[in-house]
């Protein structure tokens, strides 16, 4: 059964300019490395159609590099091995994207349940009560900052949908990830 | 005390830290090494500790939880101030910097 968290409507249509990429596995070094390099690579991309003024452009870049570099960053550090989509459109001050790559059914555990935490919550006060867990406990990793920073310094709308293991997925499933930027 | 990379340089003048370029490391083990070059100028107990990031373009999510680690642990040291200074240049620094003060509110945060 699908299970689906936060946002996952999508408003761009046919008119909007649009790009799909499809980032190859390989050794995490490298992998880390596209995260940046295409995040980067979206920025510029859809920058110069905001290049109206010097603020919009530097906005519109920094914004999508930033939201594309932490959802890819996530993709790697916690996906299966297997390619990574990335979908992304930007019509007029709306920009979205959608990363679609396979997670294990543990992940997808303990990720649905930090999920329902993060999208029942103020992300404000959720983002500065878990730096401070995890500044008391030196061995955090600090799971869900990047997603709340998303949510809360970029005003990010974010969804997750969680699909069905189908026939010979070896125990991984696919996610769908959905973010949405309003660049205005 | 300096660690360079391709990617971005970080050094300490007294008890002023630079950062410089774009970091967008790993997680909490890879920016151990900044975090120690930060714990050594706290170390000295300096009236104030200055974190320069005027030059840094680009933080992810795992460097700006280190920053805010940082400001915590400060928070604890009653005769250590803490100045971070931003450029309004630089977007994530306008975005994300005001969380420091959240966690403590002596923080002199300048973003010019």
């Amino acid at each position: 059964m699908l299970k689906s968290f936060g946002r996952t409507d999508f408003h761009n249509g046919p008119g909007a300019f649009a790009t799909r990429i499809r980032l190859a596995d390989g050794p995490l070094s490298l992998a880390w490395h596209h995260c940046a390099a295409t995040a980067d690579f979206l920025g510029d991309f859809f920058a110069l159609r905001r290049a109206t003024s010097q603020q919009a452009y530097t906005e519109t870049r920094h914004g999508i590099g930033y939201l594309v570099n932490e959802l890819l960053e996530n993709a790697v550090k916690f996906g299966e091995p297997g390619d990574i989509i990335i979908e992304s459109a930007l019509d007029g001050d709306l920009f979205e994207v959608k990363i679609v790559n396979a997670i294990s059914l543990e992940t997808a555990r303990n990720f649905q349940a930090l999920l329902a935490e993060l999208t029942a919550s103020d992300p404000g006060e959720l983002l500065i009560a878990r730096i401070e867990a995890n500044a008391a406990d030196a061995g955090a990793g600090g799971s869900g900052l990047g997603l709340l920073t998303l949510m809360n310094d970029y005003g990010a709308r974010l969804g997750w949908i969680f699909h069905d293991a189908g026939a010979g997925a070896g125990g991984s499933i696919g996610l769908d990830t959905f973010a949405a930027l309003d660049l205005s | 005390m300096e660690i360079k990379t391709n990617e971005y340089r970080v050094w300490s003048e007294g008890a002023e830290i630079h950062y410089e370029g774009t970091m967008r490391l790993s997680g909490t083990e890879a920016y151990a090494p900044i975090l120690g070059l930060m714990n050594g100028v706290l170390a000295v107990k300096p009236k104030t500790i200055v974190l320069d990031l005027t030059e840094l373009e680009f933080l992810n999510s795992s460097g700006i939880n280190l920053l805010a680690r940082f400001t915590i642990e400060i928070r604890k040291q009653m005769d250590v101030g803490l100045t971070v200074k931003g450029s309004t240049r630089i977007p994530w620094q306008s975005k994300s910097l005001p969380n420091l003060k959240k966690l403590y509110s002596a923080v002199d945060l300048v973003i010019a």
